[in-house]
Protein backbone atom coordinates (compact mmCIF):
# COMPACT_ATOMS: atom_id res chain seq x y z
CA UNK A 1 0.00 0.00 0.00
CA UNK A 2 2.81 2.28 0.92
CA UNK A 3 4.46 1.33 -2.28
CA UNK A 4 1.45 2.35 -4.26
CA UNK A 5 1.06 5.76 -2.64
CA UNK A 6 4.80 6.24 -3.01
CA UNK A 7 4.55 5.41 -6.66
CA UNK A 8 1.65 7.80 -7.10
CA UNK A 9 3.40 10.64 -5.34
CA UNK A 10 6.61 10.03 -7.25
CA UNK A 11 4.62 9.91 -10.46
CA UNK A 12 2.91 13.21 -9.64
CA UNK A 13 6.17 14.87 -8.68
CA UNK A 14 7.76 13.55 -11.86
CA UNK A 15 4.87 14.91 -13.83
CA UNK A 16 5.22 18.32 -12.21
CA UNK A 17 8.97 18.20 -12.73
CA UNK A 18 8.39 17.39 -16.38
CA UNK A 19 6.01 20.30 -16.78
CA UNK A 20 8.44 22.66 -15.06
CA UNK A 21 11.30 21.45 -17.19
CA UNK A 22 9.29 21.88 -20.36
CA UNK A 23 8.23 25.39 -19.37
CA UNK A 24 11.81 26.26 -18.50
CA UNK A 25 13.08 24.89 -21.80
CA UNK A 26 10.49 26.86 -23.65
CA UNK A 27 11.23 30.00 -21.70
CA UNK A 28 14.95 29.72 -22.25
CA UNK A 29 14.51 28.93 -25.92
CA UNK A 30 12.06 31.77 -26.45
CA UNK A 31 14.30 34.16 -24.57
CA UNK A 32 17.24 33.21 -26.73
CA UNK A 33 14.98 33.63 -29.71
CA UNK A 34 13.77 36.94 -28.32
CA UNK A 35 17.29 38.10 -27.74
CA UNK A 36 18.23 37.50 -31.33
CA UNK A 37 15.62 39.82 -32.83
CA UNK A 38 16.61 42.39 -30.23
CA UNK A 39 20.14 42.21 -31.44
CA UNK A 40 18.98 42.30 -35.02
CA UNK A 41 17.01 45.39 -34.16
CA UNK A 42 20.06 46.89 -32.52
CA UNK A 43 22.20 46.20 -35.53
CA UNK A 44 19.49 47.51 -37.81
CA UNK A 45 19.34 50.68 -35.75
CA UNK A 46 23.08 51.05 -35.96
CA UNK A 47 22.90 50.53 -39.68
CA UNK A 48 20.19 53.14 -39.82
CA UNK A 49 22.19 55.71 -37.91
CA UNK A 50 25.34 54.98 -39.88
CA UNK A 51 23.38 55.30 -43.09
CA UNK A 52 21.99 58.62 -41.93
CA UNK A 53 25.47 59.76 -41.01
CA UNK A 54 26.71 58.74 -44.43
CA UNK A 55 23.89 60.60 -46.11
CA UNK A 56 24.65 63.69 -44.05
CA UNK A 57 28.32 63.43 -44.98
CA UNK A 58 27.42 63.02 -48.63
CA UNK A 59 25.32 66.16 -48.41
CA UNK A 60 28.21 67.92 -46.76
CA UNK A 61 30.47 66.80 -49.59
CA UNK A 62 28.02 68.21 -52.10
CA UNK A 63 27.73 71.52 -50.28
CA UNK A 64 31.49 71.73 -49.79
CA UNK A 65 32.03 71.05 -53.47
CA UNK A 66 29.58 73.81 -54.23
CA UNK A 67 31.45 76.12 -51.92
CA UNK A 68 34.74 75.15 -53.51
CA UNK A 69 33.46 75.95 -56.97
CA UNK A 70 32.03 79.17 -55.60
CA UNK A 71 35.44 80.01 -54.25
CA UNK A 72 36.89 79.34 -57.67
CA UNK A 73 34.23 81.47 -59.23
CA UNK A 74 34.91 84.07 -56.61
CA UNK A 75 38.47 84.49 -57.72
CA UNK A 76 37.26 87.64 -59.40
CA UNK A 77 35.77 88.82 -56.16
CA UNK A 78 39.07 88.01 -54.50
CA UNK A 79 40.85 90.07 -57.11
CA UNK A 80 38.43 92.89 -56.41
CA UNK A 81 39.15 92.58 -52.73
CA UNK A 82 42.86 92.61 -53.42
CA UNK A 83 42.33 95.72 -55.47
CA UNK A 84 40.40 97.31 -52.66
CA UNK A 85 43.10 96.38 -50.19
CA UNK A 86 45.73 97.90 -52.45
CA UNK A 87 43.75 101.10 -52.70
CA UNK A 88 43.35 101.23 -48.97
CA UNK A 89 47.05 100.67 -48.53
CA UNK A 90 47.79 103.49 -50.91
CA UNK A 91 45.43 105.75 -49.03
CA UNK A 92 46.99 104.76 -45.75
CA UNK A 93 50.44 105.36 -47.16
CA UNK A 94 51.77 101.92 -46.40
CA UNK A 95 52.73 101.26 -49.99
CA UNK A 96 55.03 103.24 -52.24
CA UNK A 97 53.37 104.93 -55.17
CA UNK A 98 54.52 106.56 -58.34
CA UNK A 99 52.91 108.58 -61.02
CA UNK A 100 52.74 112.03 -62.57
CA UNK A 101 52.86 114.94 -60.18
CA UNK A 102 54.98 117.78 -59.01
CA UNK A 103 58.19 118.21 -57.10
CA UNK A 104 58.23 121.30 -54.93
CA UNK A 105 61.47 122.33 -53.31
CA UNK A 106 61.38 124.88 -50.52
CA UNK A 107 64.44 126.32 -48.83
CA UNK A 108 65.29 129.05 -46.39
CA UNK A 109 65.71 132.67 -47.45
CA UNK A 110 69.38 132.98 -48.47
CA UNK A 111 70.56 135.91 -46.49
CA UNK A 112 72.78 136.61 -43.59
CA UNK A 113 71.03 137.60 -40.48
CA UNK A 114 71.71 141.22 -39.83
CA UNK A 115 71.31 143.15 -36.65
CA UNK A 116 67.74 143.68 -35.77
CA UNK A 117 66.54 140.78 -37.88
CA UNK A 118 65.02 137.69 -36.41
CA UNK A 119 66.60 134.58 -37.91
CA UNK A 120 63.23 132.92 -37.52
CA UNK A 121 61.94 135.15 -40.28
CA UNK A 122 64.17 133.53 -42.87
CA UNK A 123 63.74 129.83 -42.21
CA UNK A 124 61.07 127.42 -43.33
CA UNK A 125 58.72 126.65 -40.49
CA UNK A 126 56.58 123.65 -39.77
CA UNK A 127 53.52 125.83 -40.29
CA UNK A 128 54.78 126.67 -43.79
CA UNK A 129 55.15 123.01 -44.61
CA UNK A 130 51.77 121.91 -43.39
CA UNK A 131 50.08 124.84 -45.05
CA UNK A 132 51.75 123.81 -48.28
CA UNK A 133 50.70 120.19 -47.71
CA UNK A 134 47.19 121.35 -47.04
CA UNK A 135 47.19 123.35 -50.29
CA UNK A 136 48.48 120.28 -52.15
CA UNK A 137 45.70 118.19 -50.73
CA UNK A 138 43.21 120.83 -51.71
CA UNK A 139 44.64 120.78 -55.23
CA UNK A 140 43.99 117.10 -55.60
CA UNK A 141 47.24 115.48 -54.53
CA UNK A 142 46.92 111.74 -54.12
CA UNK A 143 50.09 111.07 -52.19
CA UNK A 144 52.53 113.48 -50.61
CA UNK A 145 55.94 113.13 -49.13
CA UNK A 146 58.34 115.61 -47.62
CA UNK A 147 62.01 114.65 -47.83
CA UNK A 148 60.86 111.06 -48.45
CA UNK A 149 58.66 111.05 -45.40
CA UNK A 150 55.25 109.93 -46.50
CA UNK A 151 52.47 112.13 -45.26
CA UNK A 152 49.82 109.83 -43.91
CA UNK A 153 46.58 110.61 -42.15
CA UNK A 154 48.45 110.39 -38.86
CA UNK A 155 51.63 112.18 -39.86
CA UNK A 156 52.66 115.16 -37.84
CA UNK A 157 54.62 118.13 -39.08
CA UNK A 158 56.07 119.65 -36.02
CA UNK A 159 58.79 122.06 -35.09
CA UNK A 160 61.70 120.64 -33.14
CA UNK A 161 64.08 123.56 -32.58
CA UNK A 162 66.21 123.83 -35.71
CA UNK A 163 64.64 120.86 -37.45
CA UNK A 164 61.16 119.64 -38.28
CA UNK A 165 59.73 116.30 -37.24
CA UNK A 166 57.68 114.39 -39.74
CA UNK A 167 56.60 110.89 -38.81
CA UNK A 168 58.88 111.42 -35.80
CA UNK A 169 61.81 111.62 -38.20
CA UNK A 170 63.87 114.76 -38.34
CA UNK A 171 63.96 116.52 -41.65
CA UNK A 172 65.80 119.66 -42.56
CA UNK A 173 66.02 122.10 -45.42
CA UNK A 174 65.88 121.95 -48.33
CA UNK A 175 62.43 120.46 -48.17
CA UNK A 176 61.53 118.42 -51.21
CA UNK A 177 57.81 118.02 -51.32
CA UNK A 178 56.62 115.43 -53.77
CA UNK A 179 53.03 114.96 -54.70
CA UNK A 180 51.28 112.72 -57.19
CA UNK A 181 48.21 113.89 -58.94
CA UNK A 182 47.26 115.88 -61.98
CA UNK A 183 50.42 117.98 -62.48
CA UNK A 184 48.56 120.89 -64.08
CA UNK A 185 46.02 121.04 -61.31
CA UNK A 186 48.67 120.80 -58.64
CA UNK A 187 50.82 123.45 -60.20
CA UNK A 188 48.01 125.91 -60.71
CA UNK A 189 46.63 125.12 -57.27
CA UNK A 190 49.95 125.91 -55.66
CA UNK A 191 50.67 128.97 -57.72
CA UNK A 192 47.30 130.53 -57.12
CA UNK A 193 47.46 134.17 -56.15
CA UNK A 194 47.28 134.64 -52.43
CA UNK A 195 48.23 131.02 -51.91
CA UNK A 196 50.84 130.24 -49.32
CA UNK A 197 53.47 129.43 -51.91
CA UNK A 198 53.12 132.81 -53.57
CA UNK A 199 53.38 134.51 -50.19
CA UNK A 200 56.53 132.56 -49.43
CA UNK A 201 57.91 133.51 -52.82
CA UNK A 202 57.28 137.15 -52.00
CA UNK A 203 59.16 136.80 -48.78
CA UNK A 204 62.11 135.45 -50.63
CA UNK A 205 62.14 131.75 -49.88
CA UNK A 206 63.89 129.64 -52.48
CA UNK A 207 61.11 127.79 -54.17
CA UNK A 208 61.12 125.62 -57.24
CA UNK A 209 58.05 123.88 -58.57
CA UNK A 210 58.50 121.25 -61.27
CA UNK A 211 55.98 119.11 -62.99
CA UNK A 212 57.18 115.58 -63.39
CA UNK A 213 56.02 112.64 -65.46
CA UNK A 214 57.05 110.24 -62.79
CA UNK A 215 57.17 111.08 -59.14
CA UNK A 216 58.13 108.35 -56.72
CA UNK A 217 56.71 108.56 -53.26
CA UNK A 218 57.91 106.06 -50.67
CA UNK A 219 55.76 104.16 -48.22
CA UNK A 220 55.28 105.13 -44.63
CA UNK A 221 57.86 103.07 -42.78
CA UNK A 222 56.75 103.53 -39.22
CA UNK A 223 54.48 101.29 -37.24
CA UNK A 224 50.74 101.61 -37.41
CA UNK A 225 49.26 100.93 -34.04
CA UNK A 226 45.71 101.09 -32.84
CA UNK A 227 45.80 100.68 -29.10
CA UNK A 228 42.60 102.46 -28.25
CA UNK A 229 40.57 102.43 -31.40
CA UNK A 230 38.51 99.54 -32.64
CA UNK A 231 36.28 99.48 -35.67
CA UNK A 232 32.85 100.68 -34.64
CA UNK A 233 29.71 98.95 -35.88
CA UNK A 234 30.98 96.34 -38.24
CA UNK A 235 28.02 96.77 -40.53
CA UNK A 236 28.91 100.33 -41.42
CA UNK A 237 31.72 100.46 -43.87
CA UNK A 238 32.82 103.51 -45.71
CA UNK A 239 32.44 103.01 -49.40
CA UNK B 1 9.11 2.03 -10.92
CA UNK B 2 11.65 3.38 -13.38
CA UNK B 3 9.23 3.05 -16.22
CA UNK B 4 6.63 4.96 -14.23
CA UNK B 5 9.00 7.82 -13.48
CA UNK B 6 10.20 8.08 -17.07
CA UNK B 7 6.65 7.81 -18.35
CA UNK B 8 5.35 10.52 -16.02
CA UNK B 9 8.31 12.73 -16.84
CA UNK B 10 7.65 12.39 -20.54
CA UNK B 11 3.94 13.10 -20.05
CA UNK B 12 4.84 16.13 -17.97
CA UNK B 13 7.22 17.34 -20.67
CA UNK B 14 4.54 16.85 -23.30
CA UNK B 15 2.00 18.77 -21.24
CA UNK B 16 4.49 21.51 -20.51
CA UNK B 17 5.39 21.94 -24.16
CA UNK B 18 1.74 22.01 -25.09
CA UNK B 19 0.90 24.53 -22.39
CA UNK B 20 0.65 28.10 -23.66
CA UNK B 21 2.55 29.29 -20.62
CA UNK B 22 5.64 31.40 -21.10
CA UNK B 23 7.53 32.71 -18.15
CA UNK B 24 9.08 36.14 -18.29
CA UNK B 25 12.83 35.91 -18.43
CA UNK B 26 13.33 37.41 -14.97
CA UNK B 27 11.36 34.48 -13.43
CA UNK B 28 13.24 31.83 -15.37
CA UNK B 29 15.92 31.81 -12.70
CA UNK B 30 13.39 31.06 -9.96
CA UNK B 31 11.86 28.26 -12.00
CA UNK B 32 15.28 26.76 -12.63
CA UNK B 33 15.88 26.72 -8.88
CA UNK B 34 12.49 25.12 -8.36
CA UNK B 35 13.40 22.52 -10.96
CA UNK B 36 16.59 21.77 -9.09
CA UNK B 37 14.59 21.35 -5.90
CA UNK B 38 12.16 19.05 -7.68
CA UNK B 39 15.00 16.98 -9.13
CA UNK B 40 16.50 16.72 -5.68
CA UNK B 41 13.14 15.63 -4.28
CA UNK B 42 12.67 13.03 -6.99
CA UNK B 43 16.07 11.53 -6.46
CA UNK B 44 15.52 11.68 -2.72
CA UNK B 45 12.21 9.93 -3.19
CA UNK B 46 13.78 7.21 -5.34
CA UNK B 47 16.43 6.72 -2.76
CA UNK B 48 13.86 6.56 0.02
CA UNK B 49 11.85 4.12 -2.00
CA UNK B 50 14.88 1.90 -2.43
CA UNK B 51 15.71 2.17 1.26
CA UNK B 52 12.12 1.34 2.09
CA UNK B 53 11.99 4.46 4.23
CA UNK B 54 9.77 6.32 1.85
CA UNK B 55 7.25 8.66 3.42
CA UNK B 56 4.74 10.20 1.05
CA UNK B 57 4.07 13.21 3.26
CA UNK B 58 7.73 13.98 3.71
CA UNK B 59 8.35 13.47 0.01
CA UNK B 60 5.55 15.73 -1.21
CA UNK B 61 6.02 18.38 1.45
CA UNK B 62 9.77 18.28 0.84
CA UNK B 63 9.23 18.76 -2.85
CA UNK B 64 6.91 21.75 -2.42
CA UNK B 65 8.74 23.42 0.45
CA UNK B 66 12.18 22.96 -1.10
CA UNK B 67 11.04 24.39 -4.40
CA UNK B 68 9.37 27.37 -2.74
CA UNK B 69 12.29 27.94 -0.38
CA UNK B 70 14.80 27.82 -3.19
CA UNK B 71 12.75 30.22 -5.30
CA UNK B 72 12.27 32.49 -2.26
CA UNK B 73 16.01 32.41 -1.57
CA UNK B 74 16.75 33.42 -5.13
CA UNK B 75 14.21 36.24 -4.87
CA UNK B 76 15.67 37.55 -1.60
CA UNK B 77 19.15 37.26 -3.06
CA UNK B 78 18.02 39.33 -6.00
CA UNK B 79 16.63 42.00 -3.71
CA UNK B 80 19.76 42.03 -1.57
CA UNK B 81 22.09 42.04 -4.52
CA UNK B 82 23.68 38.78 -3.37
CA UNK B 83 23.55 35.74 -5.61
CA UNK B 84 21.87 33.67 -2.92
CA UNK B 85 20.37 31.24 -5.40
CA UNK B 86 23.88 29.88 -5.83
CA UNK B 87 23.57 28.47 -2.32
CA UNK B 88 20.44 26.58 -3.38
CA UNK B 89 22.16 25.44 -6.57
CA UNK B 90 25.14 24.10 -4.64
CA UNK B 91 23.07 22.43 -1.92
CA UNK B 92 20.69 20.78 -4.35
CA UNK B 93 23.48 19.84 -6.70
CA UNK B 94 25.44 18.18 -3.91
CA UNK B 95 22.34 16.39 -2.65
CA UNK B 96 21.41 15.21 -6.13
CA UNK B 97 24.85 13.72 -6.57
CA UNK B 98 24.72 12.12 -3.11
CA UNK B 99 21.30 10.61 -3.79
CA UNK B 100 22.44 9.44 -7.20
CA UNK B 101 25.50 7.80 -5.64
CA UNK B 102 23.35 5.98 -3.07
CA UNK B 103 20.86 4.90 -5.73
CA UNK B 104 23.72 3.68 -7.86
CA UNK B 105 25.04 1.55 -5.01
CA UNK B 106 21.64 0.02 -4.38
CA UNK B 107 21.28 -0.73 -8.03
CA UNK B 108 24.76 -2.25 -8.16
CA UNK B 109 23.97 -4.38 -5.07
CA UNK B 110 20.61 -5.40 -6.48
CA UNK B 111 21.82 -6.57 -9.83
Amino acid sequence: MQSKSAKISIAIVSLVLGIMLAVQFKTTASNNAAQLPARVEDVAQQLNSVTQERDALAEEVVSLRGKLSNVRKNDEAMADLEDELQKTRMAAGTTAVEGPGIILTVNDIPRKTEAGQDPNDSIVHDSDLFTLVNDLKASGAEAISINDQRITAMSEIRCASTLILINTRRVGPPFVIKATGNPEMLESGMNINGGWLSIMKQWGYQISLQKAEKVQIPAYKGPIRFEYSIPAEKGEKAE
Amino acid sequence: MWLLITFCLLIGLAIGFQMPVLLPFIYAKYLSIAILAALDSVFGGIRGYMEDGFDTTIFVSGFIVNALLAAGLAYIGDKLGVELYLAAVIVFGVRIFQNLAIIRRYLVKKY
